[in-house]
């Protein structure tokens, strides 16, 4: 598997952000991740990355512990998350520089013309993020984020801030990703999105995960079937938000 | 509508409050707030007692006469001082920060069913704790005998800080309205510009026949003869008002003192009067204002230029610590003009060479030797607790920086290692100024002693300038939630007892850092000394700083698990 967590708990302070969530994404998998508010997602996710180590249990990416052996499961990861956090005095062709050099990718002048057109940054390679939009800002982070081969590909709310043409570009982006191999953990509140392009869903509430299987697996449940036929009215069935919906 | 305000202000404050009372649960804000209450009580009232002992101590009746001239022309003084501010709140572009609404403030109350009346009175009541804090400041820090002559301080101070806020936004109103088209708007809008102009050609008048063909004899004449200007003539009408509202700070109790404050209170509603009036221009005043912060804000943001394709390019290979260096130092070749750099070079390079060759006669060289000495001081001993731009900075991105596949260590010693050459250029800079200079500055010295010793502080600075970074960087690492990160600020007693307790503890480490060097270098040079004479001092540096530099390296090694334990929450909660 490409990436599985074990029993993984984070917690702060008294809180408990994740209680015991357990799952594995393999390679052409597109994994959804989805919760109301607070659900745990993007502590999920950043553990995953290695931002935040868990208070117990274990996270790895292609069979390296991101807590034992972080230097190699952060080699196979790409990580891109909601809020870009760009360097203000580096030019966009100077982020993916610097990325290439820390993730060892010598032929970066090969990569990043076509990777830059992909994501409509051609022409802004020598502009500094405070001369671009958010969604631009945003494509930065993804491009920095595919300049590499990594095996797996965290999204955290990939299309916050995109206009339409760059949501339907970035859906592509990911698909072409997923056939190439990668494994896609996805974490949306773009149920539609969710829908449309993963291959297998991920309830999360209160920290724990309390529903995971394709969209078919789930819509054919016996505690779900009664719900609708849409994620959106599974999620709000599995998650109790549906009284009144 | 005023119970709305007082319910945000109330609130704000309350909430505030609770935040700051609750995280004294923890140690470290704790221990932060009393040795911050610490320092201000021996800062204020400690140096009170010294003074007032000390004062007891002095001639009492001439101390007398110095503090009843001080209170019979310090009025007038501080009075004229009020009017040029005034006059000068019209010709530079400064507000009084009433018409800078937050963003919060923005959304809720621009689009509420209220008055622009209102919206004032409003930003007027919110402003009022961070006034009545600043007289309180004030107050505590004036040399009063009492605590009941600091209560009075305190109001008085508070109504001058009132009236002047309040002015400030009156003038900013008005300035708005300068160039309206209705021709009665705009008559209003220069009436008070027109009558302060009048006032100070008065005043301007009556200083310059008190003062001219006289020669003054010091300050207590200055300060009658100011006080004659402001008692007598049209001038003391004009300057009516102004008197009022300082007349207060240094009236005795009780009747010049509630009469003086009367004075003032009338001076302030007056005031509101008049900018309340002034609310017609108020959708001008507060979209000028914005403009003028969000074109700061920008200026802020945007200080970062690319210069030309001389950018040095990252190599697509090489060590992790190579990247960090070359991030850091395009941060600092892209907020520094490299050009304004290389003049203020040639200026000093300039001026040491003119020094050295017909400065001898006149000081200039020892001036500027001394100058030297004490820039290479500060460069070495402060810089690398005032250049931050290492993991004290970046910690803002750690969420980034956790991502990279790259070893804790690396990242340690990358961070640090630009800085540390920056603040080393500067160092040697100063230094090689000082001793070129040196043989006029230590004109008793020999030449040999002069030169080691130069040598020797280079080659220790460097070792110096390290060993600080890392004990800088360290702390941000193992306390993030003690050190500012950033461009934060942070406020209150603990931020203020923090900041003390973490530059004694980075000073106590330093020592212990340079300690093991300074012993085997002392006995180095007290070995070398007999044979080779002061080339021993450059010895001695040279192993000091080779200790120095290996328990420098030795310390990124040992910081590595520390990077790769911080908890990026900790970071955030310090936010």
């Amino acid at each position: 598997m490409a990436l599985a967590l074990e029993h993984l708990r984070r917690t702060f302070g008294d809180f408990v952000a994740v209680d015991d969530l357990s799952f594995t994404v393999g390679p052409r998998e597109i994994v959804g991740l989805i919760g109301p508010n607070g659900a745990g997602k993007t502590t999920t996710l950043r553990a995953l990355a290695g931002i935040l180590r868990p208070t117990s249990g274990h996270v790895s990416i292609d069979g390296y512990d991101v807590t034992g052996q972080p230097i190699e499961a952060k080699r196979r990861l790409a990580f891109m998350p909601d809020e870009p956090h760009l360097f203000e005095y580096l030019t966009v062709d100077e982020h993916l520089r610097l990325t290439a050099r820390l993730y060892e990718i010598p032929d970066v002048d090969r990569r990043a013309p076509p990777l830059l057109q992909e994501l409509e940054l051609d022409g802004k390679a020598g502009a500094l993020p405070g001369e671009l939009s958010r969604g631009m800002r945003q494509k930065v982070v993804i491009a920095c984020g595919l300049i590499r081969d990594a095996t797996t590909l965290l999204f955290d709310e990939p299309l916050t801030g995109l206009d339409p043409l760059g949501i339907r570009r970035m859906r592509e982006t990911i698909l072409a990703r997923s056939r190439a191999g990668a494994a896609v953990l996805l974490s949306s509140h773009m149920l539609h999105l969710v829908e449309e392009i993963c291959t297998r869903v991920i309830i999360m509430d209160r920290g724990r995960k309390i529903a995971d299987g394709t969209f078919e697996e789930l819509a054919t449940r016996a505690d779900l079937a009664a719900a609708g036929s849409s994620l959106e009215q599974i999620f709000l069935r599995v998650t109790g938000r549906d009284v009144g919906a | 509508m005023i119970g709305a305000s007082l319910y945000i202000t109330v609130c704000s404050a309350r909430n505030r409050a609770r935040v700051r009372l609750r995280r004294l649960r923890e140690p470290r804000y704790l221990v932060g707030a009393l040795a911050g209450l610490a320092y201000i009580y021996f800062s204020f009232f400690g140096r009170f007692r010294a003074q007032r002992a000390s004062r007891r101590r002095r001639n009492a009746p001439m101390a007398a006469a110095a503090v009843a001239a001080l209170v019979a022309g310090a009025p007038a003084l501080i009075a004229i001082a009020l009017m040029l501010l005034t006059m000068m709140a019209w010709l530079m572009p400064f507000d009084s920060g009433l018409l800078e609404f937050s963003k919060a403030e923005e959304q809720f109350l621009f689009p509420a069913p209220v008055s622009r009346r209102w919206l004032l009175v409003h930003r007027m009541l919110r402003s009022q704790l961070g006034m009545l804090f600043g007289a309180v400041v004030v107050a505590l820090t004036a040399p009063s005998v009492s605590g009941y002559g600091r209560l009075r301080v305190s109001i008085a101070m508070w109504l001058l800080m009132c009236t002047t806020k309040v002015y400030f936004t009156g003038v900013t109103l008005a300035r708005a309205r300068l160039g309206a088209a209705d021709a009665r708007a705009r008559r209003v809008a220069w009436m008070p510009l027109a009558a302060m102009s009048v006032a100070l050609v008065i005043v301007g008048a009556s200083v310059a026949r008190a003062f001219a063909g006289r020669p003054y004899a010091g300050f207590r004449d200055v300060l009658t003869r100011l006080g004659s200007v402001a008692g007598s003539g049209a001038s003391s009408i004009v300057m009516a008002p102004f008197l009022a509202v300082t007349r207060p700070l240094f009236a005795g109790w009780p009747q010049q003192y509630l009469i003086g404050l009367a004075g003032s209170a009338a001076v302030l509603v007056a005031c509101a009067v008049w900018v309340l009036q002034s609310d017609a221009a108020f959708q001008e005043a507060t979209t000028e204002v914005a403009e003028r912060k969000s074109r700061e804000r920008t200026t802020t943001s945007a200080s970062y230029r690319v210069r030309g394709a001389a950018a040095w390019r990252l190599a697509a290979t090489g060590r992790a610590e190579a990247a960090f260096i070359w991030k850091s130092a395009m941060q600092t070749l892209r907020i520094v003009d490299r050009r304004a750099i290389a003049r203020i070079v040639t200026v000093v390079l300039a001026l040491t060479i003119a020094a050295s060759s017909i400065g001898r006669a006149n000081g200039l060289v020892s001036v500027v030797g001394a100058f030297s000495i004490a820039a290479s001081l500060f460069t070495v001993l402060m810089a690398p607790q005032v250049l931050r731009i290492d993991m004290r900075q970046d910690l803002q991105h750690l969420e980034l920086l956790k991502t990279w596949p790259v070893p804790p260590s690396a990242v340690v010693r990358g961070e640090i290692v630009w800085p540390g050459v920056l603040i080393t250029a500067i160092a040697w800079l100063t230094m090689a100024i000082a001793m070129a200079l040196s043989a006029t500055t230590f004109s008793g010295v020999a030449v040999t002693t002069r030169l080691s010793l130069g040598v020797s502080s280079m080659i220790v600075a460097p070792a110096l300038v390290f060993a600080q970074l890392v004990v800088h960087n360290a702390a941000a690492l193992i306390f993030p939630a003690w050190v500012p990160i950033g461009h934060q600020r942070p406020r209150g007693f603990e931020a203020v007892g923090q900041r003390l307790i973490l530059l004694a503890a980075t000073w106590l480490i330093l020592l212990a850092i340079a300690l093991p060097g300074g012993v085997v270098g002392g006995v180095i040079w007290f070995i070398l000394r007999g044979f080779v004479g002061a080339l021993a001092y450059v010895a001695a540096a040279g192993v000091a700083a080779v200790i120095i530099a290996v328990e420098v390296l030795v310390a990124t090694e040992a910081l590595g698990p520390a990077y790769e334990r911080i908890d990026i929450l900790a970071v955030e909660r310090a936010e």
